[in-house]
């Protein structure tokens, strides 16, 4: 049954609000620009100078340098989302946590691969973000487990358990995980668009949000392939739901042509957020510049949904959006430090 | 006579009443119009300032700008009344 509002719109209103808030106060392009010139120690009196000051205290007795700070950023992006999911009100909370049940795709899989590989418990739990609908118990119980059926029988009451029930003996025999998870995020976009079209006050706007990113994922595979023949396997990769069916998508995928591909694909998708990226594909730049272009495109995009939409669950998504990346490009001045790495090839892998 | 003075009577306590009506409603509808401008700029202004309390000042600004629409009714209503 859809949310209802009985509160009146001043909720909605103080809740979008503070997202708008807490997103001007994330780090801004001159930030990352600065720290690119830092060491990797004035890096983490930096980062700790900002919001992650608490977990960065809270774990310094267990941890040092970057795995500190690596740990330190994900534990603040899992507060700050449950945090987030308790502020929000009415129909937004239920379209807030559908929206981040990705996590638990992402935790799930981290921890079936962990266990296959034989990686130690302790090193699985330190790269789970319990920010999703499992919490850090349910992510420990699922570490705690020996073999991946018992950790699929945990998930029985969760809303993908099917998938992963019907996924799992195939994933074994093969010993990838790879199509599980294309067929999970297959089924949560499902879901996200059943939720939306579900009568939900406020589901246009999460659906215009659900159909951007089904867009991103498919082109960023359309583009990976392109001059692909094997329209089979093309098929598997795409989600259903977007601007384009999948039937276009394997036909872009097979066309080797790239003005060709872009010319098509703008046609359909006229977005000027999206300029760019087309300009890098005609330019055969490399993929992943191609794939940070359509990151930022959504972003983009998202942005002026958000003002198109001030009282939706845009800004909310937004934020959540923006706040993943922050600590993305924060793990990514990290590790890049350590790594010694030219501040140019650091600054190429972050979204800013 | 009788009647006419009646009429008069009736008329003149009738163009009071109405002017009472017409000073309430002035200060009424003007009350609820800033209400409901209130609504979403007080929601706003809470928002706001929970997470960043140096907002407090300007957004207390902006929550007390849609009076001036209740002082409009009020002038109108004071002018209904004593004038």
């Amino acid at each position: 049954m859809a949310a209802v509002n009985t509160t009146g719109p001043a909720p909605y209103i103080y809740a979008c609000t503070r997202m708008r808030v807490r997103k001007a106060g994330l780090l801004p392009r001159e930030e990352y620009m600065r720290m690119l010139n830092m060491e990797l120690p004035e890096v983490t009196r930096f980062i700790e100078e900002t919001g992650y000051k608490t977990e960065i205290d809270e774990l310094a007795s267990s941890f040092s340098g970057v795995d500190l700070m690596e740990i330190a950023l994900s534990w603040n992006l899992a507060k700050e989302y449950q945090r987030i999911i308790a502020m929000v009100p009415g129909h937004l909370k239920k379209l807030t946590k559908s929206y981040l049940l990705r996590w638990d795709i992402q935790n799930v899989l981290t921890v079936l691969r962990g266990k296959t590989q034989g990686v130690p418990s302790g090193k699985i739990k330190e790269i789970l973000i319990p920010a999703g609908s499992l919490d850090k118990v349910d992510l420990d119980r699922l570490v705690g487990e020996d073999s991946p059926d018992r950790i699929v029988d945990h998930l029985k009451d969760h809303k993908l358990y099917s998938v992963f029930d019907r996924e799992m003996a195939a994933a074994l025999e093969s010993g990838s995980f790879a199509r599980m998870e294309n067929e999970l995020y297959k089924a949560y976009y499902a879901d996200l668009i059943r939720e939306s079209k579900g009568g939900v006050k406020g589901g246009h706007a999460f659906l215009k949000y659900v159909r951007l990113d089904i867009d991103t994922k498919n082109l960023e595979t359309v583009f990976r392939v392109k001059g692909e023949t094997d329209s089979e396997s093309i098929r598997e990769l795409m989600i259903e739901g977007g601007t384009f069916t999948i039937d276009e998508l394997v036909r872009y995928a097979g066309i080797e042509n790239v003005e060709e591909i872009v010319d098509t694909v703008r046609k359909k998708l006229d977005i000027e957020s999206f300029s760019d990226v087309f300009d890098a594909v005609r330019e055969n730049k490399p993929a992943s510049e191609i794939e940070l272009g359509l990151i930022k495109a959504k972003l983009d995009q998202m942005d002026r949904l958000s003002k198109r939409y001030p009282m939706s669950v845009c800004p909310i998504l937004l934020y959540l959006e923006m706040k993943m990346y922050e600590v993305s490009n924060l793990r990514a001045v990290a590790r890049g430090k350590e790594s010694n790495l030219p501040s140019e090839r650091i600054g190429a892998c972050m979204v800013v | 006579m009788a009647i006419e003075a009646m009429t008069v009577e009736v008329a003149e306590a009738s163009a009071v009443g109405l002017k009472a009506v017409g000073a309430g409603l002035a200060v009424g509808l003007a009350g609820m119009g800033t209400g409901l401008a209130q609504l979403g700029i007080g929601g706003a202004a809470v928002g706001a300032t929970a997470e960043n309390k140096e907002m407090f000042g300007l957004a207390l600004l902006f929550t007390v700008i849609p009076e001036t629409v209740v002082i409009f009714g009020l002038v109108v209503a004071l002018l209904l009344l004593f004038t």
